[in-house]
């Protein structure tokens, strides 16, 4: 194997795949990333088991043939290699070792062998479809902070994406809850995505996808089965094994007989929970909302610290109600509402609220409140 | 088939079985006999560790002939007088052991009344018994008990080396002892004497510290803490040693009930639960506790040898052990343990002095399982020193161990300075610096008013040295400071209530059914930490609401922690852990750091805050968040006394 690359080209396709390998690794070749020199240019493939990223970098190949390399060392060094260098690759089989040449520098990575790295089995999927770049990414930035770390309950380690119908349209959702709150976002569904089967597609999946979808503006072609999703896009290959798990019925803790509703400024809100918040120095960070016609007074406490009160004008015409929640909470989702307005449906200070933007349903938020 | 009844010689020896285990069951019962005489003095003697020759030797009220051929018939007992198993005020009451002994071994009672004129004497073999003869013998009683388990071989093959069965003997002497301290008791192996203790003088609580102290180790007299309180027609009186003095396993912790050494598994617990704010979870507290409960509360005749008993109401024990327990603790304030100070003293040793401590130390002397001196390789008789002084409660394997150095020490002492450089602070600020912010002239405090002190300087930008009315105490400022921040938070939280978390999704857990039964019982009392939770069917437990304060966590886990623990232990320590762990870790971020330079008014507030707040001598994991060095150990330290 012999090829020269571009260090701005090998560098991209190096920050793709080594974040899919792992630190640690009690596997040694998983630690490696598989270099595939083809005519087509260099392939890049790295793994954990659970995720694979393959992806094809433009490249003056000399001789075809592959090796796999320490992934983090060989980013590290392209890393650190001056910008716009010209980088030579050669594997020597004899001694199993990578000589990378650039400039005046040259560097030899020993190497394991390439029959040793796992692949893995596409297997047939059952759903082909795209999706923009621009709704898979709000698919996931409306959710994303709602996924549980909390890894025994692993069904909730990701999002939910399933095919469903919103008020007769159908859609493609994205769902995620750690237990304490929900996110919810929809698209129209994409033509050929009727009838997929809901999958789970797990947090560190997601993030990688997030990554790739920031440097292209193109669709995103979405394949799918039962037990794994794969995203191509124009140079790379993510793909992923599902959460084997079922995620919990959601629609049932949404609820749609709130009537108690407040409508209310997102940014002055969401800037006075902040402020109000600051008093609390627990972990905890409860927070106090109580409402009244046309006004809703935010409050917080601690024993340590002392009070704070601030009052926000709202439109708010039920009786008056005191909710507890946990601040932080609050501020993730109204950090994700975009528009100007956000919308509380409550029912009670044990129940859960809706929140969501006024003019628009398509993202919406379930918080439970908190006993302060 | 064949039914038969069994011949008494079988069926003593079946009950022997029960009752005599090993030599050291043997010495319980003969011992407990001699105490339920009323002797003053117990002395046995013991050669191959029992199995060739266990004699034992009172002083007490001694049997007439008839009483000799009656005392080793089987159930024929002079303790149960109202025909009522209920109604038990001795160690004894089921005329049991010596026919057992009997049946094992060749046994024989020489024993003199007060009126007598000379004694009598009966022997047993085998089950067979002699008719008593006259002999020699002065007042009292003395059961010899030679080839222990001839009779039944296979009981032989199980005992242990004699050293080790000794050492077994040894610990039940012991416990009987802390349990009765008025009488004096001596255990010798024919050539070494194992245990020795001296009958002890003054009140009940005087008696027992200084008996137990004999027991423990000298320490605990310095690191006691007196217990006494009541609850519901039970008493609970002792001494528990200071967190600052712990220790690695739980072997340390006895319990006596009427007079009766017992092992229950909810002692264990409960001092778990009082102590849970102070030590660290693989430390452990050194007590004896004495409950006095009516006879018909408790049941004493659940095992064969009388080590479990049954409580009525196990609630109500754990309960008056705890509370009784964090009221000591309480009282105790910022009292750390004085082999702390003892243990910094010794390591100021001058250089060049031997290895082995050459100061008087007195109470803390170089055989002491306390001691904080770890001396090369202890010779024979040091051996035999320790071994008569504490060894039981070291363990049986304890007899060869190092005295193990206190743990409260082994930090390395450079560990806070190589802390404080890693928070990219000058470390070392210069001595006049340091000396600068300091109030010299300030008189020295009355030590009634300031027992902690004034502070004189802060060292290495972590220590605060104060002066006292008769001494100098050092503190470091990070862990005293840890502390208070620490009780802090906990009042808030007392105070205010655990927040909690409402869940959207209400978490299902399945348990074993009793398991699942257990936490349910206790769901008034989770609540109140945060935890709210529910039955939900057979074996299964709804969870409503966790704690705010631990997040996104693992409640599942967190349940089957639980439900072990209520079972292990009776007591729901799993979330208070988890839920100190969050204050412990929130405190440490919340405190001052060592490498932070401090002004007097600072240090002397530290100061006045320590004394102020209950439990501030020691850190959340025991260890002393101050020292203090008396004038006399000073004047020790420079040969002055
Ligand atoms: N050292 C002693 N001094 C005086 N009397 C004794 C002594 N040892 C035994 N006896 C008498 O012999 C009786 C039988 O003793 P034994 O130990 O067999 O039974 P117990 O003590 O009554 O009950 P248990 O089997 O529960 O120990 C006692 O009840 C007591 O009257
Ligand atoms: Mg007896």
């Amino acid at each position: 194997m012999k090829l020269t690359i571009e260090r701005s080209v090998l560098l991209k396709s190096l920050g793709h795949v080594q974040s899919v390998v792992e630190r640690r690794n009690t596997i040694p070749i998983l630690s490696n990333v598989k270099l595939d020199a083809t005519p087509d240019g260099l392939k890049l493939n790295a793994t954990d088991m659970d995720l694979e990223i393959v992806e094809t970098a433009e490249a003056q190949v000399q001789d075809a043939g592959a090796t796999t390399a320490p992934a983090h060392t060989l980013h590290d060094i392209v890393r650190k290699l001056p910008d716009g260098s010209q980088i030579e690759l050669t594997y020597n089989a004899e001694d199993s070792q990578l000589a990378l040449r650039s400039g005046r520098s040259r560097f030899s990575l020993s190497c394991l062998p390439v029959e040793d790295f796992p692949a893995m089995v596409g297997g047939e999927f059952s759903h082909n479809f795209a999706v923009s770049a621009g709704d898979l990414r709000a698919l996931i930035d409306r959710t994303r902070f709602a996924i549980s770390t909390e890894e025994t309950r692993f069904y909730l380690n990701g999002i939910y994406l399933h095919a469903t119908k919103s008020d007769g349209v159908d859609v493609l959702r994205a769902v995620a809850t750690d237990g304490h709150r929900l996110a919810r976002f929809e698209v129209p569904l994409p033509e050929g995505a009727g009838g997929m089967p809901g999958v789970i597609v797990p947090r560190k999946t997601v993030g990688e996808l997030r990554k790739l979808i920031d440097e292209t503006g193109m669709d995103v072609s979405i394949s799918l089965s039962e037990t794994k999703v794969r995203f191509g896009f124009d140079e790379a290959t993510l793909t992923s094994k599902l959460i084997d798990g079922t995620f919990p019925d959601y629609e049932r803790v949404i609820p749609t007989e709130n009537d108690k509703v407040m409508e209310v400024d997102r940014k002055l809100i969401a800037d006075a929970v902040d402020r109000v918040s600051a008093i609390s120095t627990e972990k905890s960070r409860a927070i106090k909302i109580a409402l009244e016609k046309g006004v809703v007074t935010l409050s917080a406490s601690s024993p340590e610290a002392g009070s704070a009160v601030e009052e926000v004008e709202a439109s708010f015409d039920a009786g008056p109600l005191e909710i507890g929640f946990n601040s932080r909470y609050l501020m993730d989702i109204l950090g994700q509402i975009e528009g100007e307005a956000a919308r509380f449906d409550m029912a009670d200070a044990a129940s859960p609220t809706v929140i969501r933007e006024v003019s628009d349903g398509a993202a919406i938020y379930v918080l439970m409140p908190m006993r302060v | 088939m064949s039914l038969r009844l069994l011949p008494p010689t079988l069926i003593n020896q079946i009950a022997a079985g029960e009752v005599v285990e090993r030599p050291a069951s043997a010495v319980k019962e003969l011992v407990e006999n001699a105490i339920d005489a009323g002797a003053a003095r117990v002395d046995v003697t013991l050669s191959e560790g029992g199995r060739a020759l266990i004699a034992v030797q009172d002083d007490g009220r001694g049997m007439t002939p008839d009483d000799l051929a009656l005392a080793v018939e089987r159930h024929a007992t002079s303790k149960l007088p109202s025909e009522d198993l209920f109604d038990i005020g001795f160690l004894g009451f089921r005329g049991e052991a010596l026919p057992s002994i009997g049946s094992v071994a060749r046994m024989t009672l020489t024993s003199r009344t007060a009126e007598a004129d000379s004694a009598w004497r009966i022997q047993v073999e085998g089950g067979v018994k002699s008719a008593p003869e006259p002999a020699a013998g002065q007042r009292g009683t003395r059961v010899e008990v030679r080839d222990l388990f001839y009779a039944t071989p296979a009981r032989l093959k199980f005992l242990k080396t004699p050293r080790t069965e000794t050492q077994h003997a040894a610990d039940v002497i012991n416990r009987l002892g802390m349990a009765h301290p008025e009488v004096a008791f001596t255990l010798t192996d024919g050539t070494r004497s194992v245990v020795k203790l001296g009958a002890t003088q003054g009140d009940l609580f005087r008696r027992r510290l200084d008996r137990l102290s004999a027991v423990i180790g000298r320490d605990f007299f310095d690191n006691a803490l007196p217990v006494d309180a009541a609850r519901e027609g039970l008493r609970l009186t002792g001494h528990i040693g200071l967190p600052t003095f712990n220790r690695g396993n739980a072997q340390q912790q006895y319990l006596f009930v009427n007079g009766r050494p017992v092992k229950d598994r909810l002692l264990t617990g409960a001092v778990r639960g009082a102590y849970a704010d102070f030590l660290a979870s693989d430390r452990h507290a050194i007590l004896a506790l004495y409950l006095e409960v009516p006879p018909r509360d408790v049941d004493v005749n659940v095992h064969p040898a009388k080590a479990e008993v049954r409580f009525r109401d196990q609630q109500l024990v754990r309960g008056l052990i705890v509370s009784a327990l964090r009221h000591a603790l309480a009282e105790a304030g910022h009292r750390a343990s004085t082999t702390v100070s003892l243990g910094a003293l010794g390591a100021a040793r001058p250089e060049g002095q031997p290895q082995r401590p050459a100061l008087p130390l007195g109470r803390s002397g170089g055989q002491s399982a306390w001691s904080w001196t770890p001396p090369p390789r202890p010779s024979q008789d040091e051996v035999d020193a320790a071994y008569a002084a504490q060894a039981p409660q070291s363990g049986y394997g304890g007899l060869y161990e190092q005295p193990t150095r206190l743990p409260n020490l082994s930090a390395p002492p450079q560990a806070r300075s190589v802390e404080s450089h890693a928070d990219g602070r000058p470390a070392p600020p210069s001595f006049a610096e340091a000396m600068a912010a300091v109030d010299l002239d300030s008189p020295p405090p009355a030590a009634s008013e300031h027992p902690l002190g004034v502070a004189r300087a802060q060292l290495h930008a972590t220590y605060i040295v104060a002066q006292t009315a008769d001494g100098i105490v050092i503190v470091d400022q990070h862990a005293a400071h840890e502390r208070l921040v620490y009780e802090r938070m906990k009042q808030a939280m007392d105070a205010g209530g655990v927040a909690r978390q409402m869940l959207l999704l209400p978490e299902v857990v399945e348990l074993e059914e009793a398991a699942a039964d257990r936490v349910i019982a206790r769901a008034e009392e989770l609540g109140q930490l945060g935890l709210v939770l529910e039955g939900f069917g057979p074996g299964t437990i709804l969870v409503r609401e966790v704690p705010a304060l631990l997040g996104d966590c693992d409640v599942k886990g967190l349940i089957e922690d639980l439900a072990d623990e209520l079972a292990d232990l009776g007591e729901a320590l799993a979330l208070k852990d988890r839920l100190a762990d969050v204050c412990g870790t929130m405190a440490c971020h919340g405190s001052v750091r060592s490498g932070r330079l401090l002004n007097a008014e600072e240090m002397n507030a530290l100061l006045r805050q320590m004394e102020a707040t209950p439990h501030s001598g020691q850190c959340n994991h025991g260890r002393p968040t101050y020292v203090e060095l008396k004038l006399k150990d000073i004047e020790r330290l420079f040969g002055r006394r």
